[in-house]
């Protein structure tokens, strides 16, 4: 921490942040690394800035440091390397309760011994604000999550739904300037779950709180967020929108973890025309969207059509029917390549191809060239 | 074994425990009603309260002297408390240093523990002549109340330790979170919660050090405790006033349990659902 800065030093950051007025992110983390004493490594160069009022998810499997990052941005656990700046303040070494977060828990962690008013003034008590002050915002914050009605009741005594809403308003009755959230809606059923997705995802547009929100269910961080930071073995395999990173995955993880694709593999053969690369695989070259070298190509399992007539342009496989089933108005086939590998195909159950296709003909796939992306494997 | 064997045999044995636990109390407290002329054995000669009378000093002149027990009582009490107060607050402040590992955590534990294995004779012994060594004399608020101390603070130890490790760290981190400071966050959160588990501590040391004899034989000094001083009755000879006595402080010892329980009540009357609660978390 800086104790009291010069005015230099002041006058010099108000003036960086009058050019650069952009530049001051709600949280920045700079090559953030994380290693444990016995030299296992959590987290290893996190480069992340977050605007105001974004809604950031850090998505990957168990065990690939999201929840660690999310927790060394709250203070739990120590960085070992980079720093961690909110609002322009180094925080890297700052103890969790002077930081200016709050974390919302997937086991709510309410405190049992106090009613939900209580749970929730606890902060403001803490912070010794003004009685009346206090009563006016924990009032105001129950309102806002329906809690009126149960607010002198024990928190132990409520449903799942209505012990994360209790920690929610918890959490942001002290004003944080970024809420972290860790898996906080892993311990709901589905339904709940939706719901309270709902409820998350208009409480951040109206209060305009950055959040920070860790998942390892893709349709949350997919459906909830500006951004998705990916992660795997503690490494950040990619950064960005949902819509981008579904369409556009940029390495073979994100390429298996995100939707269902299929990946094959070729040598690089230069630019076609139109800008676009091109890859010789042994199915015949693909052509596909992506920087110049890459050497895998990644199809979305809905990119496949059946096509008996290729249309202009078109990539085209030949394959065998293996399975079709057909469930109301979706047909499901299987299709083997030549390769061996079997991919499941989606369409109208209604399309004449679906209809004539038994197991054993064989077909031609179609694939858009728009729809392919070529990676670095 | 047969299943339908298992109900019976267990209840046959638990009925076993109790009889056993219990006989040897009721046969003193029979026996404790016995008559003026009576001796510490059956048959009872005439049912009264006589000897109770006795042990109070109520009774006229008699043949038998009046239990010395009275001031060795008070010390006893007041060394149980001592005990129970610092026993509780260095084991509940050991059991928080041992949830986080730390360098040479393994040995230190068992070098704790070892306190509440090591044989109280010798110990006694090892003190008193240490103190003697030293030229401090012993005393059952100095010498004793140390042995005391180290003797329960290991059982208030385990008991905080087995507290802590069912503790969900997430409300602390909760607590910290919403800016409140670790020592605010241990006492208006962390405490309140473990509050169960140092009230189970504290009703540990306070029975382990009021009766704790083989210790506190070498190092009360010239003040005894008090069972050392109704040992020293048993040399002389045995009357019902003894008996007495052992009623009165069973019904004592009854007394703080009965109080240790509307406590836990209390306190944890509530929790029984955040314990269900967690379960369905994890």
């Amino acid at each position: 921490m800086i104790p009291n800065p010069g005015r230099a030093q002041i006058a010099a950051r108000t003036l960086t942040s009058s050019i650069c007025g952009a530049m001051t992110h709600d949280l920045e983390l700079n090559s953030v690394g994380k290693t444990y004493p016995d030299g296992t490594t959590a987290v290893q160069d996190f480069d992340l800035k977050v605007e105001k009022g974004e809604f950031v998810a850090f998505l990957g499997p168990s065990g690939c440091g999201k929840s660690t990052t999310l927790r060394m941005i709250a203070g739990f656990e120590e960085i070992t390397r980079g720093n961690i700046l909110i609002k322009g303040r180094d925080v890297s070494h700052t103890p969790p309760e002077k930081r200016p977060t709050s974390m919302i828990f997937q086991n709510y962690a309410l405190f049992p011994h106090m009613t939900v008013r209580q749970n929730i003034g606890f902060g403001l008590d803490i912070k010794g604000l003004a009685r009346s002050e206090k009563d006016r915002k924990v009032e105001r914050i129950l309102d806002m999550f329906d809690l009126t009605e149960f607010a002198d009741r024990k928190a132990d005594r409520l449903s799942g739904g209505q012990r994360q809403r209790i920690a929610l308003a918890r959490g942001l009755v002290v004003e944080p300037e970024i809420l972290l959230l860790d898996e906080p809606l892993g311990a709901l059923d589905a339904n709940l779950r939706r719901i309270i997705q709902n409820e998350l995802k208009l409480l951040q547009r109206e209060l305009g709180i950055t959040f920070v929100f860790v998942t390892h269910a893709q349709s949350e961080a997919l459906g909830l967020s500006d951004r998705v930071v990916v992660m795997s073995n503690g490494v950040v395999e990619q950064i960005s929108p949902p819509e981008e990173l579904y369409r556009r995955p940029a390495t073979p993880f994100v390429a298996g973890f995100i939707g269902s694709n299929t990946v094959i593999k070729g040598t690089p053969a230069g630019a076609a025309p139109d800008g676009t690369q091109q890859l010789t695989t042994p199915f015949g070259t693909i052509t596909g969207h992506g920087l110049a070298g890459a050497d895998t190509a990644v199809i979305p399992a809905e990119a496949f059509r059946i096509a008996p007539q290729g249309t202009p342009g078109e990539i085209r496989l030949p394959g065998t029917i293996t399975a079709r089933k057909l469930v109301g108005a979706v047909g499901h086939l299987r299709v083997r390549l030549s390769d061996e590998r079997e991919i499941d195909i989606e369409t109208h159950a209604a399309a004449p191809e679906v209809q004539t296709l038994a197991p054993g003909a064989g077909v031609t796939l179609g694939i858009d060239p728009v729809a392919v992306t070529l990676i670095n494997s | 074994m047969d299943v339908r064997m298992l109900r019976p045999a267990l209840a046959l044995y638990t009925g076993a425990f109790l009889a056993f636990l219990y006989g040897p109390m009721i046969v003193l407290a029979i026996l404790s009603f016995q008559g003026p002329n009576g001796g510490p054995q059956f048959p009872i000669q005439e049912w009264s309260t006589y000897w109770y009378r006795h042990l109070l000093g109520l009774t006229e002149t008699s043949r038998v002297s009046q239990l010395p027990v009275g001031d060795s009582l008070l010390r006893s009490l007041a060394l149980a408390f001592m005990t129970t107060v610092v026993s509780v607050v260095l084991g509940t402040m050991s059991a928080e240093a041992f949830r986080t590992r730390f360098r040479g955590s393994g040995p230190v534990f068992y070098l704790v523990i070892l306190g509440m294995m090591v044989p109280g004779v010798l110990v006694g012994l090892g003190m008193a002549l240490l103190s003697n060594v030293l030229g401090i004399e012993r005393a059952w608020w100095g010498t004793a109340f140390v042995l005391h101390v180290v003797y329960t603070y290991p059982f208030a130890f385990l008991v905080m330790l087995a507290i802590f490790n069912r503790f969900d760290r997430s409300v602390e981190e909760a607590s910290l979170s919403l800016g409140v400071s670790p020592a605010q966050t241990f006492r208006r959160v962390t405490f309140p919660i473990i509050f169960p588990g140092v009230l189970s501590a504290a009703l540990f040391s306070f029975t382990l050090s009021y009766d704790e004899f083989s210790r506190t034989l070498f190092t009360a000094g010239r003040d005894l405790t008090l069972p050392l001083s109704i040992y020293g009755t048993f040399s002389v000879e045995i009357y019902p006033n003894l008996f007495a006595f052992g009623v009165l402080t069973t019904l004592f010892s009854f007394t703080l349990l009965v109080i240790y329980g509307l406590l836990m009540k209390r306190f944890t009357g509530t929790r029984a659902g955040r314990f269900s609660g967690q379960e369905a978390v994890a």
